[in-house]
Formats: structure tokens, C-alpha cells, sequence
């Protein structure tokens, strides 16, 4: 049999086998040839593949690959779109698709625990019995492992509402490019740091491999219907997405379909597309039965204005399978148009799609190329097919030329290189068009710190190192004041001094400073709104403005961001915010920082300013830079703009207060947050006499509000709980401003994250440990924050140990400062990890910020 | 029909990956060598002479059940069986025809008496334990290295072949119409005579005259292991045979026959002169299952409170089409009740003679069938194909279900006299 063109060494492939077994590894030519594609059109030349079956076998084959010297590259189902899963260089496949178990499934937890060789669709079929669903959907969920999803940070027709597969990960076991397996998060939510889980989703296979995936799941809506509008031009579909989104209304699917596709579509098999048509949109609302006729009627309302042919409502759930079957299957299908296609995923800002859409076509009409359209319009999601056969090379030629234009023209609207594909081989030359030199020699720096020796996925994302500078960027009002602290930084790095980051000292305790005799950089010039494009639902705002005001400039547009992270909500600062991912109860409900977050600006320790992110939801170019600073706490950077996603305010906020046990306070949320009613809140504070108060609060159109409220209370009297009052709440304040000022007043803030199902256990061990400390425990998310007044190492130490134990971590978000200063030794600090270390010195060669460490938390070993 | 002139289809797939989702090989595999997209790679790589026809390409080329579930899930429906096929015959033609193959494809098959007298030698050395008398007698042999393991699937050979118990030729029916001839398939011939007396019953209670035919094996199994000489050779002589224009319909209850016999227009393309022969036979050949659903399905006794599921033949299902009416049949026995088999139309792994040449993998694939039938809860598994059924009756067995296998003419028909006819 003949060997691959470029075999490996042969005493790891003997080391290979005996840790997999001889069945497990191959190396034929013929072998070599199989794993030498993905679904894109770059092609590989491996040496060998290895199946490894488990966590345990994947980190010895790392390990064995990492000895011998040799690249590797991990990979599911192979059918990555952006060339991410092939070794041009040769090297070793680690193929994970034997690692296909679904391991748990928790209601309670609302998660589920699986191996990344199992398919998006399996985990949603698994989860179909029980109620529930995982909310990423890749078009190409049938045959897309959920390890592939996690490489790419994958979306689907669904995110346009539930967000992408980052929003939805809680946490991930990985193999270090060394072959350590270790944890990075899990059900306990936002873990303390740096979102590493948030930088190894959409890292593309060259930080790490995933050998275990924590998922969120979500209780399946009451009522979901669906609607195909034809349109006569495409133009006019375009408009209509535009219009949609710029009302506020949240589709839970948007997706456009041209006539090219729907024709290979429908020849393959009949869904119920008119090829005679333009264009297509088809259209999901999906939620409470009673807030969806209003939704219904609005979106009716707007493809009519302009000019929709005809809209059918799907009459049923096989009608409605067909359509997304056929739109499903449209990448296959225009193999019927011509054996290949070049996908194009940049992502504009919605209202952008009609200019973008005609800028495609004339370049598709320019090189003289085919070009479909099938994609993700309510995300801004482009997906051109430029169609063509890959046996006739001046058609490559054009097509790859035709490609460039169209990420150029992309981006020139605003937009991104990639929404969902991935970089990969295909677009590394076009990260040139979204990142400076600066920040791709920072991404670099990352890789190396995950990877000092070059041998995971080697070659991908980046395209070489050049001396030309990149994009320039625009001045705004804000520029000036970010080159002041960026020179400060610099002259810190030049001196060897420490900095610390101050914004509104909201968490600074009394007396402030302490022993912390670092000069301050403060970020209160950085108060500037740069954009706010309330169409798109994008804002972007210095670091140090205050929530307050940047909710002032977004009401003005009836829209606010989701957000109340305590102590004060308003006083906080945008940076500060981010810096500590902080949220409230209606973290479950909104997200997070981390899922709000679209795009960053920064200084490094170097006093390089840099970006990362951009401005639209589905943004996959290079590493998630913007997810790793959420939570950095002055650590790797200086946070000097942020923009963040918006949303529209709601009618109506309203809670019913609950009084009870705690226990039957948590089951009674438990329940709820399984069904399908929406709460946005389900939190409980301790009340007199032992026992606690629960808020449930809603929020969004009045009519659907009241429902909720209806039915919380009837499920309420069905566990014989005594309902103790209904009523409105302030939308930025939350249900419960009182205990937000009593926490206030406290010098420490102690912040804890537990599984949602042992929520009310850690409740009631502060309750007990601490009777007179101000609290809240959020059942939704699994967290308790409690306002302290002091806390002595002893009972840090038995606390850390209970929180250990039901599997959570806790963080002191504020304290006396002389309690955490260097030195000051009341608590025992963090050993220090060689990743860790090499990740900040990334960003901190000389530890300009190393000194700013937050105060001790519970992940240490 | 050499693979070159196939470039076009080849060159069609995209690398979406859907049949992945679809195959019941790489279901049970994971690798890219066991699947529609891989096979398709390895066939474009041969056609542009990245790789050479070597016996490396054994197992992708022939490990492929031809379940056609790929095609199915396949938007720009690449059909990877027929592809296989051409290739497998290629294979053959290069890297070489074993002996076997030789002995099984040109000298048992294409004569019913030698099949059997070699399939009772099988069953002699099977009792006897004289398995390799079995093997030397060479019908089992061609099934490759697995055969050892691969014998338990067959429980106990019949003592008799259904035509050793009643010769061809013209027997009087109750029907008042016309005359129906009845195709009997080796796998109802050797393995199943019940079936076919079953079969048979029920042919003769709706016609005036049925022929049972004398022909010889319809050719599956040698176009599925790629020898295209000797499936024309055998389906030339049963064309010669089913020529008679008295006959207004040939029967099988064999869904893999009747869908082979319905593809004997492929096998004589035009210009050649045996191709209209071969589609008029084409548009009289009928599965069992439609064929009695189209005639007033039949009552069927005995069968109160049992609990029934069907197991859609590949070449029933992706072959012919026919879903709906074995289903009907079966819906509407009195007393009983019909469940759907979850993924009731995969492949159970039997394909043809697959699992006696790939035991491993055929299990493998079986086991997620075995699996499917326990979560019905049903006790009476129905199908229309005889592979399938002792296939099923393996995984049956294997997995300790008490569920019976049958012939959907048995369900109906369960105990027709052997003689008196």
C-alpha cells in the first residue's frame, strides 16, 4: 500500500497505536487522501490519522505528537467552510469523532454535558423529549459536531434572536497544546478572570483541543410560526430584514433565499420554494403564544410596505420542516448549478444588506461568476455561493479574486470578514482589512502563549507578519483622550512602573486606597459617545461613562442596555463593568458583558492601542479578544471603548413577590424556569423570621407580561406558596433597589457562582454564616451576592470549602483595600500557572498592570 | 461503463457532508473511508491519478452497504451505489477477481440445482460442525475472512429448498383473473421456504394461474460486488424466461429483486436489442407489498393483541419507493397493533451477503437497529426482504429480544400446507 506523500515518524505512529489501539490509526495514501478536505476548497496532505476514544487517549496523543515534534490539528466531521481543518504541511488528523457520547442532560442545571464528536442535531433530538433545546443551529446541524461548533463559534438560522455558540457555552474540559487536560468554566456561571472558555470558542483548533462541551439549554417556546414572503426583487427583501430589525422586533429566524438557490433547491427535492420568484424571506417568531400575533402583525405589516408577492404562513409542523429542509440543504444543493462553490460569510450591519447585496452582485457580474444567496439576513450574514468548477483554474482564479472584493466591500459597510466560518486557510489575507500589524501581532503573542512551539493547527488565522501598518482608522471624539492614557501606559513600560485602573471607584471600600501606592490611570475623560446606531442596536461609548448616562443617550431611542450589575448600577462605569463582568439577577434573561459585548478598544502594556470585535453580533475573524477582557479586572489591559449590543426597552416590568421556605422558593423557580414562560428574574432575598421572598419579573409587551404574571402566581398557589404582591418595577433599577443600596453600603462584596441547582444551598450557608449580610440568590443563573462587612481568613477559608463543594467558585468583588494589597496577606494568592503567565505577559510584557490582581478567589487549586 | 465516463457525477459532490448524517457505516465507523463524501474523494483521486488502484481501496470500495441512504440525504443526489458498483467492477478488472467471486458469480448463481447442491453441502458441514467442508465446497468461502464468525448468523439451513418441494411451472389458483408468475428469490429459495409457501398462498387465492417460475438468481448480488459480466449474464436469462407475453405480472417477495428486476433497463442500455425486453419486464415486476395492497389487502387471523413494527428494506424503501402499503397491510390487522420502527428505512447491516463478508461492521450497524426495535416494545418485527430477515433474527437473537421476524406473507399467511398443491 502506498504511503502518504508525507509520512510520519515511525516510532510515533507505534506510540499512536499502542495508546488507541491498531485500529485506530491509519496512514495509507489513500487514507492521506480521505482526510486531505474539508468542506471547503483548501486541501491538506496528512501523514497519519489517529482516533483517539477519549479525553484521556486525545491528551496522550498530544502529548506523544508534541514529543515527536509533529503538527497536528483536531477535527470532528470535517466540514469546516474556510479550509480550518486541513494540514497543508502535513502532520498528525486527531479525528474526535469517536468521542460522540452525550454525557448529561440536567433540567435543573439547564445543561447539558457532551463530547465534541457529537452533532448539533443529536444534542437537539436528545433534548426534544425533555422539552428543551440547545440554541446554536448550524444550517449544517445534521452533520456538525458541537466540538466543530465550539472551534468555529458556529451560528445558525436561530441566532438573529438566542445569539451565537459562545453565548450559549458554560463551560469546556480542554488538551493544552503540552497534552494537560484542564477545566476552563462549567454550570457554576462566570467563573473569576479572564474568559479563557470565551477565547477558546472560535479559536479555530490552534489554542487547544476540546475534549468536553458544557451547554446551556433552553425551555422550547410555547408557539413558534413561520412565514415565507416572496418578493419580486431582492432589493425589497433586503429592505424588508432593514426594516424589521430597525422596529425592534426579534424574529426568532430571518433568512433569505434567492433564485438561483431556491432552483437548485427545489430541483433536488420539492420544500415549497417559487422559483420564479426574486427573493425569498423566511420568517420565525417564536415565544409566547399571546405576544406573537402582535409580532405576526408588525412583520406583516412591513413586508407588505414593501411590495411582498405573497406571504404564506406554514399550516403545519411537516410544511414547516420542508421549508427548512430546503434551506438547510441549499450548500448541497447548488452542487446542481456547479461542482463548487467559494462561501463568502461577511456579516454587515443589518441595514446595510441592500447595498451590500447590490455590491455582490456587481462583482459577481464583473469576473462573470454565478452567484447565489442563501443566508442569515436578520444577523447581517451574508453568504454568497460563488459558483464554479474547480477543474477549470482561470474560474478558481476569478473567484478567489471576486472574494477578496467582496470582504473589502464588506467591511467598507462596516461589517466583518467572517460571521461563522472561521478564517481558517481561506481568509487569512483578509484579516488585513479588519486588524492593524499591532493587533495581529497581539493575536499572535496569544497563539504563542497557548502554543509556544507552533504545533497546533499551525498556519491558520494570521497571514504572515509585514511591516505595512493595516486599516487606518477614522478619528473620533474619543481618540484623544485614548492616546493620553495610552502615553501614560507607555511611559510606564519605558520606566518599569506599576499602574493601577481606577474608573468611578463604585467598588473602591472606605477608605479608599489602602495600600496600594500604584499611580492611577483614571479612564473619566474616556466618557465620549462615539455611535450609537439604534437601527442596528449597536452603541459605543468610552470606558468610563456611566451606566446611567449611556442609558439616558439610548432612551432617548427607546432602548437600553440589559444590564443592573450591583452594587449601584448607574454609578458604574462601562469599563468597570466589563472589567468584572458584573450583571444582576437578569443575567440568565440578557446575558452577561460577556454576551453583550460586540467590540473592544484597549491599551495594552505595551501603550499600543488596539481593537478587537467590531460592531455586529456574528464576528469570528482572528481570537475572541473581546470575550477574554471580560472579567480581565485591569489585568491584561487598559479598557478604553466599548461597544455593546442594545436592545429595545420593554412595555412593561413587573414582579410577584413570593413568600416561603427556600427550599420551596427554589423549587418553585426550578419549575419555572423549565417551562416556558419567560422570566426574566427569579430571585429571592432572606426576609423575617428565616424565611426568604422571591421576585419573579417579567418584562416585554404589556399583554404577554401580565400572562406570565397569571400564570407565576397560579404556580405559585399549586406548591401552596403565599403570593405577598404584584407589581411594577423601574426598568433600570430592577425589582428590588432597596437591597441594591443596603449591599451598597457594605465595604465588601462578595459575589458567588454555584450550579443553579445548589443556588439555594450556598444561599442558605451565607444566610446562616452571615444573618445580619444583605443577599440575593439568582435561581436562574446560579449565584449569590451578598454585601459583607467583614470577613476574617478562617471564614473565608470555610467558605471557599463550601463553595468548592457544591462545585462553584467566589470572588470578593469590592473590599477594604489594605485587606488585598501585596502583601497585605490575608489571603492566600492564586498559584501561578505557566498559561497564565504567558497569556499576560502577551498583552503585559513588563506587568505594567500586573499589580492590579483582584482579590482572591475560589478556582485556585 | 468505466468511471471515467462518471467524472461528471463524481465531480458533483461538494463536500457538504450530509451523507454522513445518513450512513449507517459511518454511523458506526467515524471515518472518512466509510462514508459517500470519502468514497466519492477516493474515486475523484483515481480519476486524476493521485492515488493508484491498489488493494489499499478494498475496504472503501467494498465495505459501502449500497443502502442508498447517502443518495437519499444527497441534495444534488450523487448516486455513490451506482458510482460504487462501477468502480468495484474496476477494482476488479485491476487489482483482481478472487476465485471465489469466480466460483459464486459464474458457476452457482447462474444455476439453481449447483446453488443448491453447494448450499446443502453448507448446511451438512453447518450441522456436522464440518464447517470446513462447507468452506471447501466454496459457496460460504466467498464471503471472505469474517465467514468464521459469520455462520452463526444462519440459525440452521432448511432441509429442503422451497424448490426442492414443489417444481416450476403452472399451478391453479382461486382467483378469477388472469395469470401471475411468481419469482422466486435464492434467499426465499434456500434460506425461507416457509415464505415462499407463503407467497405462494396468497398469489393463487387472487389469481386463476400462477406460474412459479424456474429462474435463476435476478443478478444483485454480482452487479453489488461489482462483476457486471455475470449480472447481465444472469439477468439475460431471466429475461429470456419472463418474456411471455401470457404473463401480466411477475411477483416477488423479494423487495431486492423485484427492485433489481426493475432495473434490468440500465443493465441493456440502448442501442442494445434486449432493452425493451427489458422494460416491459421492468413495468410488470412487482414487490409483494404493493402488488397485494393494489389487489384489496388480504385479512390476516391470530394475531390479536400483538404489537407490530416493519423494517423498511433498503431496496424496498430507497428501490422501489414503496413505504406506505406494507404499512397499510399491516395497520389493518384486526387485534393488533402497529408501531413505527424509529429510522424504520435504515439499513440493518444484512445487505445482500454483506454481513457474512463484513461481520464487524454489519453488526455494528445492527446494533443501532436492535436498538430501535427494543424502544417500540413490539414482539412481531415484519419485513419483505429475505437478507433482512435473517439479518434481523440475528440482532434479534444477539440482543435477547422476544421479538419474531417475518415475511410479511407469512404474517399473512402463517402455516400453508407444505404439499397439496
Amino acid at each position: 500500500m502506498r504511503q502518504p506523500e508525507r509520512p510520519l515518524p515511525r516510532p510515533l505512529l507505534r506510540e499512536l497505536r499502542r495508546i488507541v489501539g491498531e485500529a485506530f490509526v491509519t496512514e495509507s495514501a489513500a487514507s492521506s487522501e480521505l482526510y486531505a478536505y474539508d468542506g471547503s476548497l483548501a486541501r491538506g496532505a496528512p501523514g497519519a490519522v489517529v482516533f483517539p476514544a477519549d479525553a484521556r487517549q486525545t491528551a496522550a496523543v498530544v502529548r506523544a505528537a508534541a514529543r515527536a515534534g509533529v503538527p497536528f490539528v483536531p477535527r470532528g466531521f470535517g466540514t469546516n467552510l474556510s479550509g480550518g481543518t486541513v494540514l497543508p504541511q502535513g502532520g498528525l488528523v486527531v479525528c474526535l469523532a469517536r468521542l460522540n457520547r452525550i454525557l448529561a442532560l440536567s433540567i435543573p442545571n439547564r445543561s447539558a454535558v457532551v463530547q465534541p464528536g457529537v452533532t448539533n442535531l443529536e444534542l437537539q433530538q436528545a433534548l426534544a423529549p425533555l422539552g428543551f433545546f440547545y440554541a446554536p443551529d448550524p444550517a449544517s446541524q445534521k452533520v456538525a459536531t458541537l466540538g466543530g461548533n465550539v472551534g468555529e463559534n458556529s451560528g445558525g438560522p436561530r441566532c438573529v434572536k438566542y445569539g451565537v455558540t459562545v453565548h450559549h457555552v458554560l463551560g469546556l474540559e480542554i488538551v493544552t497544546a503540552e497534552g494537560e487536560l484542564r477545566r476552563l468554566g462549567g454550570e457554576a456561571p462566570d467563573p473569576p478572570g479572564p474568559d479563557l472558555r470565551g477565547l477558546l470558542i472560535g479559536s479555530e483548533g490552534a489554542l487547544a483541543v476540546v475534549t468536553e462541551i458544557t451547554v446551556r439549554i433552553l425551555p422550547r417556546p410555547e408557539a413558534v410560526r413561520t412565514w415565507l414572503a416572496v418578493y419580486d426583487s431582492v432589493e425589497a427583501a433586503a429592505q424588508t430584514v432593514a426594516e424589521i430589525i430597525a422596529a425592534g422586533i426579534l424574529p426568532a429566524a430571518l433568512e433569505m433565499m434567492d433564485t438561483p438557490v431556491m432552483r437548485a433547491v427545489e430541483e433536488s427535492r420539492p420544500c415549497g420554494f417559487p422559483p420564479d420568484a426574486a427573493a425569498v424571506l423566511l420568517i420565525e417568531v417564536e415565544g409566547l403564544a399571546a405576544g406573537l400575533d402582535r409580532q405576526a402583525g408588525r412583520i406583516r405589516e412591513i413586508c407588505r410596505r414593501h411590495g411582498v408577492r405573497e406571504i404564506r404562513e406554514a399550516s403545519g409542523e411537516e410544511e414547516r420542516a420542508r421549508l427548512w429542509e430546503g434551506r438547510r440543504g441549499a450548500f448541497g444543493a447548488v452542487a446542481r448549478l456547479a461542482p463548487n462553490y467559494l462561501v463568502n460569510d461577511c456579516t454587515v450591519p443589518r441595514t446595510r444588506l441592500p447595498e451590500a447585496l447590490r455590491r455582490v452582485e456587481a462583482i459577481a457580474r464583473a469576473h462573470g461568476i454565478l452567484c447565489g444567496n442563501v443566508f442569515h439576513a436578520g444577523d447581517g450574514n451574508l453568504h454568497p455561493l460563488l459558483l464554479f468548477d474547480s477543474r477549470r483554474p482561470d474560474e478558481v482564479e476569478r473567484v478567489h479574486r471576486a472574494g477578496e472584493e467582496i470582504l473589502t466591500a464588506c467591511v467598507e459597510l462596516g461589517g466583518t470578514i467572517s460571521g461563522e466560518h472561521g478564517i481558517g486557510l481561506e481568509k487569512r489575507q483578509a484579516m488585513r482589512l479588519v486588524f492593524t500589524e499591532e493587533e495581529l501581532s497581539l493575536q499572535r503573542d496569544l497563539k504563542r502563549a497557548f502554543d509556544p512551539q507552533g504545533r497546533l493547527n499551525p498556519g491558520k488565522l494570521f497571514p504572515p507578519p509585514t511591516e505595512a501598518p493595516g486599516p487606518k482608522r477614522a478619528a473620533d471624539a474619543l481618540c484623544p483622550a485614548e492616546e493620553d492614557l495610552a502615553r501614560r501606559v507607555r511611559q510606564a513600560f519605558a520606566a518599569g512602573e506599576r499602574l493601577r485602573i481606577r474608573g468611578s471607584g463604585s467598588l473602591d471600600a472606605a477608605p479608599s486606597g489602602g495600600r496600594d501606592d500604584r499611580p492611577a490611570v483614571s479612564t473619566a475623560s474616556l466618557t465620549a459617545i462615539v455611535e450609537f446606531d439604534p437601527e442596528n442596536q449597536f452603541f459605543t461609548a468610552g470606558a468610563g461613562l456611566s451606566l446611567a448616562r449611556a442609558q439616558e443617550a439610548l432612551a432617548a431611542r427607546n432602548q437600553w442596555l440589559p444590564l443592573r450589575p450591583p452594587p449601584l448600577p448607574g454609578r458604574r462605569t462601562l469599563g468597570g463593568i466589563v472589567a468584572t463582568a458584573a450583571a444582576g439577577p437578569e443575567r440568565s434573561a440578557y446575558g452577561s458583558p460577556r454576551e453583550l459585548l460586540l467590540g473592544v478598544g484597549f491599551v495594552d502594556g505595551r501603550g499600543r492601542r488596539l481593537r478587537a470585535g467590531g460592531r455586529v453580533v456574528k464576528n469570528v475573524a482572528g481570537y475572541d479578544v473581546t470575550r477574554l477582557l471580560v472579567g480581565s479586572a485591569g489585568r491584561l489591559a487598559l479598557l478604553t471603548r466599548l461597544t455593546f449590543r442594545t436592545a429595545t426597552r420593554p412595555e412593561r416590568c413587573t414582579a410577584i413577590a413570593i413568600d416561603g421556605d427556600l427550599a420551596a422558593l427554589a423549587r418553585l423557580a426550578g419549575r419555572l424556569l423549565a417551562s416556558p414562560l419567560e422570566a426574566v428574574i427569579a430571585a429571592a432575598a432572606p426576609g423575617p423570621g428565616g424565611s426568604f421572598r422571591l421576585w419573579l419579573g417579567f418584562e416585554g409587551f404589556a399583554e404577554t407580561v401580565a400572562r406570565q404574571i397569571e400564570e407565576a402566581a397560579r404556580k405559585a398557589r399549586a406548591e401552596a406558596l403565599a403570593e405577598v404582591g404584584i407589581s411594577d418595577y423601574g426598568l433600570l433599577d430592577g425589582p428590588f433597589p432597596r437591597l441594591y443600596e443596603e449591599i451598597a453600603k457594605r465595604p465588601g462584596l462578595l459575589r458567588i457562582g454555584v450550579p443553579p441547582e445548589q443556588a439555594a444551598r450556598a444561599a442558605r450557608h451565607i444566610a446562616s454564616r452571615f444573618p445580619e449580610a444583605p443577599l440575593w440568590v439568582d435561581f436562574a443563573a446560579g449565584r449569590v451576592m451578598a454585601g459583607m462587612d467583614g470577613l476574617d481568613p478562617d471564614l473565608w477559608a470555610e467558605l471557599r470549602r463550601a463553595v468548592s463543594a457544591c462545585g462553584g467558585h467566589l470572588t470578593l468583588e469590592k473590599a477594604p483595600a489594605s485587606d488585598f494589597s501585596p502583601g497585605g496577606g490575608c489571603f492566600p494568592r492564586a498559584a501561578r500557572d505557566p498559561l497564565d503567565l504567558r497569556l499576560r505577559a502577551a498583552f503585559d510584557p513588563r506587568g505594567v498592570f500586573a499589580g492590579a490582581d483582584p482579590p482572591e478567589t475560589g478556582d485556585d487549586p | 461503463m468505466n468511471l471515467e465516463a462518471a467524472y461528471e457525477e463524481i465531480a458533483r459532490c461538494n463536500r457538504c457532508g450530509f451523507c454522513q448524517a445518513a450512513c449507517p457505516v459511518f454511523r458506526a465507523t467515524a471515518s472518512e473511508a466509510g462514508v459517500a463524501r470519502g468514497r466519492i474523494a477516493l474515486l475523484r483521486a483515481l480519476i486524476e491519478g493521485r492515488i493508484a488502484w491498489d488493494a489499499g481501496l478494498e475496504g472503501p470500495l467494498f465495505d459501502c452497504l449500497l443502502c442508498g441512504a447517502c443518495t437519499a440525504a444527497c441534495f444534488p443526489a450523487v448516486p455513490t451505489a451506482e458510482l460504487l458498483v462501477r468502480a468495484r467492477s474496476a477494482y476488479l478488472a485491476r487489482v483482481g477477481r478472487k476465485a471465489a467471486h469466480r466460483l459464486l458469480f459464474d458457476r452457482l448463481l447462474p444455476d439453481p440445482r449447483r446453488l443448491r447442491r453447494a448450499a446443502r453441502a453448507a448446511a451438512i458441514g453447518k450441522r456436522s460442525g464440518l464447517s470446513r467442508l462447507a468452506a471447501a465446497l466454496g459457496l460460504l468461502r466467498a464471503f471472505g475472512r469474517d465467514l468464521g464468525r459469520a455462520e452463526e448468523i444462519l440459525p440452521a439451513f432448511p432441509r429442503r429448498a422451497f424448490r426442492e418441494e414443489l417444481a416450476a411451472g403452472a399451478y391453479d389458483g382461486a382467483g378469477n383473473r388472469g395469470t401471475a408468475a411468481y419469482f422466486v428469490g435464492c434467499g426465499v429459495d434456500l434460506l425461507h421456504p416457509a415464505v415462499g409457501r407463503a407467497s405462494l398462498a396468497l398469489l393463487r387465492e387472487r389469481r386463476r394461474r400462477v406460474l412459479v417460475l424456474d429462474n435463476n438468481c435476478c443478478g444483485l448480488p454480482a452487479w453489488s460486488a461489482g462483476d457486471l459480466g455475470a449480472a447481465r449474464r444472469l439477468a439475460a436469462a431471466n429475461l429470456a424466461l419472463l418474456n411471455d407475453p401470457a404473463v401480466e405480472a411477475v411477483v416477488t417477495d423479494c423487495s431486492s429483486c423485484a427492485s433489481f428486476l426493475r432495473s434490468y433497463p440500465r443493465l441493456f442500455p440502448p442501442p442494445d436489442p434486449r432493452h425493451g425486453e427489458a422494460r416491459r419486464l421492468a413495468a410488470k415486476t412487482f414487490d409483494l407489498a404493493p402488488w397485494l395492497h393494489a389487489e384489496g389487502a388480504p385479512s390476516a387471523g391470530g394475531l390479536r393483541g400483538r404489537r407490530i413494527t416493519f423494517h423498511d428494506p433498503c431496496h424496498a424503501a430507497r428501490g422501489l419507493g414503496v413505504r406506505r402499503e406494507p404499512r397499510e397491510i399491516l395497520g389493518r390487522i384486526p387485534g393488533a397493533e402497529f408501531v413505527e420502527l424509529p429510522e424504520a428505512d435504515a439499513c440493518c447491516g444484512g445487505a445482500g451477503s454483506y454481513a457474512l463478508s463484513h461481520y464487524d461492521l454489519a453488526m455494528r450497524v445492527l446494533e443501532r437497529k436492535t436498538e430501535n426495535l427494543e424502544r417500540t416494545g413490539a414482539d412481531l418485527l415484519v419485513t419483505t426482504c429475505p437478507a433482512c430477515m435473517i439479518q434481523l433474527a440475528h440482532g434479534v437473537r444477539r440482543a435477547g429480544l422476544a421479538v419474531e421476524v417475518r415475511h410479511l406473507a407469512q404474517v399473512l399467511r402463517p402455516t400453508p400446507p407444505r404439499q397439496g398443491f
